[in-house]
């Protein structure tokens, strides 16, 4: 799970989660974020440590040579605390990482574009450690990514999938019509919608409008050797993070140990949370917005009404 | 000498750049490239494109940049071996497994990397170096300053003179099959990933559409929200760009009808010729005139192309085809 700055830090209940990502990725201005607040990083660092929690620094997913310098400080910042890794989305990063902070872990993030089992071991070769496979990549793939390259695979399980990353924030262009400035106008819960299509914006980023959900598929996960599961929760608020964590936590618990049931409770969590549906994104290799599994009928394929 | 570079979509566009003074083209092998396969050349056509570009003194990459599966990358060494062998001069790729496994391969061919690798910083450009990337195409987002600083890399660098400037940037954006993906694979056996411009090429440009922004599932914010995704044609900076020493500029748009393509290579043709003869003396202006007629043309076959690609995006997967 990430999670972007210090207040979203503080309020959220990190109990049901084993590892943080602190930061947020898509924009240099998003309120308070810890790749531009040093201090709060060092106190998030170890917040988190005192939560329990191993804790990682997540960094820029476009960034631009005018970003290097912030970027070289938070993972200085981030290795002096002694952080567990540091996720890279750009190769540039990575290449920052190895030759200068050769002692940090890297974790290869989602937008650094690893689609192959080539590109997935040319990465550890650069010292990558923990790889998230492109989103695009069918479970499959995934399963012999796994198989081929021996490199532990960070997956998505829960929460908007990554879609998009722009320059420029449109949502700046409303601040005078809405009445609302940066940084308030992108975590206002934004959705981008056209006939039955929904896409969740934060103004650079673009989500996926439904929540991938692979609830149903934990114990082909665990039983497929992955170990590493990410809820994206980085633009929801912390009752989401808590409940949608402990649904999961309680699920892994069950995919670990004996027959895995589904309980109707966690049914009723995810799809109180769910805006606008479900889906599982691009796992069984069709469109990333349809929701393919048994569950289907209690999910439903369609886009929540609007009332 | 800077390097025109432009598209061949068909042996026809082959003909009309070289005619028209292109020192490169780059055309797509059927079923590999960031383009659908109607713009695409079989192995017989991309090997006549190279007698025909060889003959006049044009060089002829291969575009192969998409990232294929896994599965696929033994074929695609294989048919790597053709194209060499036919005498390809460069191959554009996305995928950095792509890359290192071509350069293992094929350690003479030259390795340029697609704007679909989204290089965005020094760093970026020093990492792909060293994986065996020779020359690197700059994201169109990139400014001239932060172009400049390059040129202590030694790579070539690739700016695009004449393409769409996405909302997203290129090549970090899965925005299209999430709406849209049909799994096909084509009679070579290669999946086509309909839908997906970082897997199959098409892209169903949904970014475009009419969207309306709503808070939450209940209020509507703003009714038509427009992502801002302008075409830009480079003109006033070419000049600088020759100045800096970008080594090739580029033009895009295989999917454009023959005599747009043939217009604008010789327009940019002309450009060159005429600022290297004389940087003092040149004036832009009759250029701006020229270009204006030559943008109106390309952007209504743009738009001509999004509303039929909207229409595709939503059909039933299934249920249509090319």
């Amino acid at each position: 799970m990430a999670i972007s700055n210090m207040k979203d830090l503080v309020a959220s209940d990190l109990s049901p989660y084993d590892a943080v990502y602190l930061g947020n990725l898509y924009c240099r201005d998003y309120e308070a974020n810890f790749l531009e607040k040093l201090d709060d990083l060092r106190a998030g660092i170890r917040h988190c440590r005192e939560a329990g929690c191993k804790v990682y620094l997540t960094t820029y997913a476009a960034p631009r040579n005018y970003f290097l310098p912030q970027i070289r400080k938070a993972i200085a910042v981030a290795a002096e605390e002694g952080v567990d890794a540091v996720e890279a989305h750009n190769l540039g990063v990575v290449r920052i990482l190895r030759n200068e902070f050769p002692a940090l872990s890297i974790h290869i993030g989602g937008f650094a574009n690893v689609y192959t089992d080539t590109g997935a071991l040319v990465l550890r070769d650069y010292g990558g450690t923990r790889v998230t496979p492109n989103y695009e990549l069918s479970l499959e793939e995934i399963e012999g990514m796994a198989h081929s390259t021996s490199l532990p695979l960070e997956i998505l399980v829960h929460g908007k999938m990554p879609l998009g990353i722009s320059d420029y924030c449109f949502l700046l262009e409303y601040e005078k019509a809405w009445g609302m400035q940066c940084p308030d106008l992108c975590q206002q819960d934004l959705f981008l919608r056209q006939g039955d299509w929904a896409m969740k914006s934060t103004g650079k980023g673009v989500l996926s409008g439904r929540d991938v959900c692979m609830l149903e598929y934990l114990p082909r996960l665990v039983a497929g050797g992955f170990r590493f599961f990410r809820i994206e929760a980085v633009s929801e608020d912390p009752a989401y993070r808590r409940d949608i964590g402990m649904v999961y936590r309680e699920a892994l618990e069950q995919a670990c140990s004996s027959a895995y049931e589904i309980r109707e409770a966690w049914w009723q969590k995810i799809q109180a949370h769910a805006k606008v549906g479900l889906c599982n994104g691009f796992y069984f290799g069709q469109s990333g917005q349809l929701y393919i599994g048994n569950q289907q009928s209690a999910v439903g394929n369609q886009l929540k009404v609007i009332s | 000498m800077i390097e025109l570079l432009v598209p061949a979509g068909s042996i026809e566009m082959v003909k009309a750049a070289v005619d028209n003074g292109a020192n490169a083209l780059y055309v797509g092998p059927k079923g590999w490239s960031r383009r659908r396969d109607a713009y695409e050349l079989t192995d017989e056509a991309l090997r006549e494109a190279v007698r025909i570009a060889h003959a006049r003194g044009a060089k002829v990459r291969a575009a192969v940049n998409t990232h294929p599966a896994s599965s696929e990358l033994s074929t695609l060494l294989k048919r790597m071996e053709v194209w060499v062998g036919d005498g390809i001069d460069g191959v554009i790729l996305s995928d950095v497994g792509v890359m290192a496994a071509v350069h293992r391969a094929f350690p003479l061919i030259t390795i340029h990397a697609s704007i679909g690798a989204n290089i965005l910083n020094d760093e970026d450009i020093r990492w792909y170096r060293e994986i065996g990337v020779s020359q690197v195409v700059a994201d169109t987002k990139l400014s001239l300053k932060e172009l400049r600083v390059r040129r202590e890399i030694e790579v070539g660098v690739e700016v695009l003179i004449h393409a769409n400037n996405c909302y997203t940037y290129l090549g970090k954006c899965w925005m299209s099959p999430y709406h849209r993906l049909e799994r096909s694979q084509d009679e070579t056996g290669k999946d086509q990933f309909k839908g997906s411009p970082n897997r199959g090429g098409l892209d169903y440009r949904v970014c475009l559409e009419a969207w309306s922004l709503w808070r939450g599932n209940q209020d509507l914010w703003a009714d038509r929200v427009a992502l801002k995704n302008d075409a830009f044609f480079l003109l006033d900076d070419i000049p600088h760009l020759i100045d800096m020493g970008v080594r090739t500029l580029k033009v895009q748009g295989r999917e454009y009808a023959l005599d747009l393509i043939g217009r604008m290579v010789k327009f940019y043709r002309d450009l060159i010729d005429a600022y290297t003869a004389d940087p003092q003396a040149f004036d832009l202006h009759p250029w701006t005139v020229r270009l204006a007629e030559i943008q109106a043309q390309r952007d209504l076959e743009r738009a001509k192309g999004t509303l039929h690609l909207f229409e595709e995006a939503r059909q039933p997967v299934g249920t249509c085809c090319q």
